[in-house]
């Protein structure tokens, strides 16, 4: 067919279809949202355990690791009557400036405590600088382990607090652990977060058990 | 680690193979260092250059032939012999040091993230580099209570601790305060103070700095900062004269920690917690910001600099250049004494300057022929101590003088009027009545003594001092300080122009305040131009400067006699608090009530500076450019690291600015230049041009050859009050002075003042340690508790200047040559 080939693929588009899912690629936005891939980098959540305290120590690797140096953490002692974090000292001060941020994910991949996880939300417009620096009070998740909606961020129908959200899915394992590979290791604290595995994957929880030398953490304070 | 091997000249050299390389070194010299010279890092975690080694964590284990085949052998313990063939790579060095990394590991919590040390960490870089990837730990690691407070600077994790002995030797073999040590056995041996006797040395700070672990932390530093966020430059500490080397280390323009350098001819790294924790004060909420100036009501308002600087130009050039006077400047740099002499000397005209209050010696001691600090703990050498307690005014000198005395056989002679820290390392010590220093010091040179003894001292220990000076090897050097505020600074003078006869001596002068030295050599004392040079001598500097003063000015003291009497009619406060530290609080009184305008240049509010007409804020340290001056004449750089509060400026700068404002042609405008002006005028200065102080890091000494010395009119001889103790009025290192009063950290550190007395006149009083004595002199009278001490001579009574709840300085009075009080009972 000789030229003719090349119109193949402008015809299978007009009719509004892709070649290898055969779904539709245009849609429309904000009206309609395509799903987001399963590793979507959008803004950062503070975790919590699961008796409310924080996940943060304070330990600022997040910050050194930063490429764009937009993380600002600073760290100060817990009152030992009223504990912020598990163990000495918590994150007194964090903050992200969206406006430098290029979510790479290093931050989360650096977090000993799996404290700093990114969601998928990424419909949030500022109209000024101050907003686009989040302060660890809009960083942190509430009570129920959801992350707060900020009056500028758009949540529409497309973000599933249950499903894009918190859960952290590690690229590496701890300690380097080479029978950790292939294995989903996240923490779905709350309830949220929890997701399926991907190919090749199996769905097997990581425990204390399977992985005690990889755990070292300190923060949890003497019951190890 | 940051430590550096001692800087050492070859002077018997061996041949050795390092890593099959043939290199040179000292005979006798340890391995480690050896190696590390020669491009071969041995990793190490006890080994520290300036302590003794002890080989405890094996760290640096090498392979050692020495012609009986090759052994794993600790390089810290090993000194070097000829044709030694040394391997520090191989196989079996490699797995020793994995394995040694894996036995240090197993019991550390790995808790990196909360750890202070975290990116900093001589054990994680280790480990990183020669360790093992991975842990076949799987028991129970040790649990301690953390972190315990051993002092009130220092807190320790003991889970941390790899039980290198660091701290525990730094505290025994070099400060000795051996408070902390190894308690119980095998996997349980920890670090731990004694119960109830904490960890209180002047000296605490050290531990924390050379832990190789986070196992000591500083309460000021700790979870303010990682060590990623730190900017570092390398300054000197001017909290006192010693100027040790020092980093000054920054996160977010906010100062945070500060860290001793290794400078051979200074402080070999150490530092005293002073100067350590004192920073604390620039980050005060007290600190000046602004200019103020006496408003129409009588309180002091808030101007514009432009405004208050019009007032100061306006109250210097209206007034007579004789009724104008500068007191202070020995806390800043070398470049703004400099510029305000050339203000008040070379632009206003007068000659009342004194960078001093009244409580150092006067500027006459620097031309006495110097001694370096080296030059003084000379092995082998004799050093005769005149001085305050050297671990309260010049601790690092402390530790400098008592390591020459215990390893360096240096025999110390003791001339001070209590016991001090210095007296367990001394030869020989004589305890002068206040006020008779010279007539010791005469018949020390003498040699002999009449048989009822001198000033209140015993021939037999004259003799005794006398004869260890005799069988010096080469020439004596003197230390030489005031050891008590209440006696005039013309004994101490006196003196020193009897000492002057002994054959070669040479002499340090243990001023205090940080740059005293440096202040009188820009030309801050009155008589004296910059460089050292005399009013009457021509030194040049009418060339530079538009005139120069002709009448030689007052002192501190005669400026303030001057000020009560009405005729100074503006007065610069250039960081001097006459109101709490001139020896005569009745006169600093009546002074700053009669003079018409007081100018106050300071960084707190203190009460001086509260009775200023026009405060301008300055900058402090941490926060100027420029170059200080140390006891021993060493100039060395001072850095900025961070800016200063509001719109606080260098001294410099106002000088500058004043400058110009009262027309003058003298227009030197940056540090720099001020710095080059100052050396170009002064022969003695030569090699401290900006440029020669950059390019040198342990500084560099100015002329020491002295000269010209004039100790004035003798002091005349106090009659002895049998019915009166004599007044000791010293300084200790904690007090409520202006900067460790306004450090969180170390306010409250000071002692409870105390009056101390002789185990005699307790007796003689019936009183014990604690009953309260009544201390009643002619200014007044002070209620504190006994102390009885051995090392105060009977006759003497000794109290402590600026602790918190006592005031001893109000009973002195500037005309007497010493302060005779009555003690009595409650």
């Amino acid at each position: 067919m000789g030229y003719l080939d090349g119109f193949a693929v402008t015809f299978r588009k007009w009719f509004g279809t892709r070649s290898d899912t055969g779904r539709r690629i245009t849609v429309q936005y904000p009206e309609e949202t395509r799903p987001k891939p399963p590793r979507f980098h959008g803004r950062h959540v503070l975790n919590r355990y699961e008796d409310g305290m924080e996940k943060c120590i304070g330990c600022e690797l997040c910050a050194g690791v930063c490429p764009a140096r937009c993380i600002y953490v600073r760290g100060a002692d817990n009152d030992p009557e009223d504990p912020r974090s598990p163990g000495e000292r918590y994150g007194f001060v964090y903050e992200i400036n969206y406006l430098r941020c290029i979510h790479c994910d290093l931050c989360v991949e650096a977090c000993p405590t799996e404290a700093i996880t990114e969601t998928k939300l990424f419909e949030f417009a500022f109209t000024n600088r101050s907003d686009a620096i989040y302060t660890k009070s809009e960083l942190l998740v509430g009570d129920d382990g959801r992350p707060q909606q900020l009056p500028w961020e758009h949540w529409g129908d497309g973000f599933d607090p249950a499903e894009d959200t918190s859960g952290w899915m590690r690229a590496t394992a701890p300690s380097g652990d080479a029978s950790f590979e292939g294995v989903v290791a996240w923490s779905g604290e709350l309830g949220y977060g929890v997701r399926s595995p991907e190919g090749g994957q199996t769905l097997e929880q990581e425990t204390d058990d399977d992985h005690d030398d990889g755990h070292h953490d300190d923060h949890h304070g003497a019951g190890h | 680690m940051s430590e550096r091997p001692r800087p050492i000249e070859v002077t018997d050299p061996v041949t050795i193979t390092v890593d099959g390389r043939q290199v040179e070194v000292q005979r006798g010299e340890l391995l480690i260092d050896a190696c590390e010279r020669n491009d071969a890092y041995i990793p190490r975690f006890c080994y520290h250059p300036r302590m003794e080694p002890v080989g405890m964590c094996r760290m640096c284990l090498v392979e050692v032939d020495t012609g009986r085949g090759p052994a794993l052998q600790p390089s810290c313990m090993i000194p070097t012999a000829p044709d030694m063939v040394v391997e520090t790579t191989s196989e079996r060095v490699t797995k020793a040091q994995d394995g040694v990394l894996e036995f240090l590991l197993a019991n550390h919590p790995l808790d990196c993230p909360v750890c202070d040390k975290g990116g900093e960490c001589p054990l994680q870089d280790q480990t990183m580099a020669y360790g093992p990837g991975e842990s076949r730990w799987v028991e129970e690691k040790r649990h301690y209570e953390k972190p315990i407070e051993i002092s009130p600077l220092v807190l320790l994790d003991r889970e941390r601790c790899i039980l290198c002995d660091r701290c525990t030797r730094f505290a025994s073999e070099v400060t000795d305060d051996p408070l902390i040590h190894f308690i119980n056995r095998g996997s349980n041996t920890e670090v731990n103070t004694f119960p109830g006797d904490p960890f209180s040395s002047y000296f605490s700070g050290n531990t924390v700095q050379i832990c190789p672990v986070g196992a000591l932390t500083a309460t000021p530093y700790r979870f303010r900062a990682r060590p990623w966020d730190l900017e570092r430059t390398e300054s000197t500490c001017t909290v006192c004269s010693v100027g040790c080397r020092v980093t000054l280390e920054s996160s977010r323009d906010r100062m945070l920690r500060i860290n001793g350098v290794d400078a051979d001819p200074v402080n070999w790294s150490w530092l005293c917690d002073a100067g350590r924790f004192a920073f604390e004060a620039t980050n005060s909420e007290d600190r000046l910001t602004e200019p103020l100036r006496r408003g129409a009501d009588g309180s002091l308002e808030p101007v514009r600099w432009s405004e208050a600087l019009a007032a100061v130009a306006d109250a210097l050039g209206s007034a007579d250049p004789s009724s104008v006077a500068v007191l202070g400047g020995s806390r800043s740099t070398d470049e703004s004494a400099y510029a305000w002499a050339a203000l008040a000397k070379g632009v206003v005209g007068t000659d009342h300057v004194d960078a001093q209050l009244g409580d150092g010696l006067p500027a006459a001691v620097f031309d006495l022929p110097g001694a370096t600090i080296d030059e003084v703990c000379r092995p082998g050498g004799t050093v005769l101590y005149v001085g305050p307690d050297p671990k309260e005014e010049l601790p690092v000198l402390f530790l400098r003088l008592k390591h020459a005395a215990q390893r360096d056989r240096v025999r110390i002679v003791e001339v001070t009027p209590t016991s001090t820290s210095l007296t367990p390392y001394s030869a020989a010590g004589v305890r002068p009545r206040p006020g008779e220093l010279a007539a010791v010091a005469e018949a020390l040179v003498a040699g002999d003594a009449p048989a009822d003894g001198v000033a209140g001292v015993s021939a037999d220990d004259l003799r005794a001092a006398a004869a260890v000076l005799g069988a010096a090897d080469g020439p004596v050097t003197v230390v030489l300080g005031r050891a008590n505020l209440a006696e005039s600074p013309q004994v101490v003078l006196d003196a020193a122009a009897a000492l002057s006869a002994l054959p070669g001596v040479r002499f340090l002068p243990a001023v205090r305040r940080g740059n005293v030295r440096g202040a009188v050599t820009a030309g801050m004392a009155p008589g004296r131009l910059p460089g050292g040079g005399r009013l009457d001598g021509d030194a040049g500097w009418s060339g530079v400067w538009s005139t120069v003063p002709t009448e030689v000015g007052a002192d501190a003291m005669g400026i303030l006699a001057a000020a009560a009497d009405g005729a100074i009619s503006t007065l610069v406060l250039l960081g001097a608090d006459p109101l709490r530290d001139a020896p005569d609080r009745a006169l600093a009184e009546r002074a700053l009530d009669r003079v018409g305008t007081i100018v106050a240049i300071d960084s707190f509010p203190t009460p001086s500076v509260l009775r200023a007409d026009v405060v301008l804020p300055a900058a402090m340290l941490g926060e100027v450019d420029g170059s200080t001056t140390n006891l021993e004449g060493r100039v060395s750089r001072v850095r900025p690291k961070v800016t200063p509060p509001g719109t606080a400026r260098a001294d410099w700068a106002v000088a500058v600015e004043l400058a110009r404002r009262l027309g003058a042609t003298w227009s030197a405008t940056s540090v720099e230049a001020l710095r080059d002006e100052l050396v170009a005028g002064s022969p003695r200065l030569a090699g401290t041009t900006w440029a020669e102080l950059e390019a040198a890091d342990d500084g560099v000494l100015v002329d020491l050859t002295g000269g010209g010395f004039d100790p004035g009119t003798p002091a005349p001889v106090p009659q002895v009050d049998s019915y009166s103790l004599r007044l000791v009025l010293s300084r200790e290192l904690y007090d409520e002075g202006e900067l460790l009063g306004r450090s969180e950290s170390m306010a409250g550190l000071s002692r409870t003042p105390t009056v101390g007395i002789s185990v005699g006149d307790a007796e003689r009083l019936g009183v014990e340690d604690g009953t309260p004595l009544v201390v009643r002199g002619e200014r007044g009278s002070s209620t504190l508790p006994a102390r009885v001490s051995a090392g105060i001579p009977r006759g003497t009574a000794h109290l402590v200047h600026r602790l918190e709840g006592s005031d001893p300085i109000t009973l002195l009075s500037a005309d007497e040559v010493a302060c005779d009080v009555r003690v009595e009972l409650a």
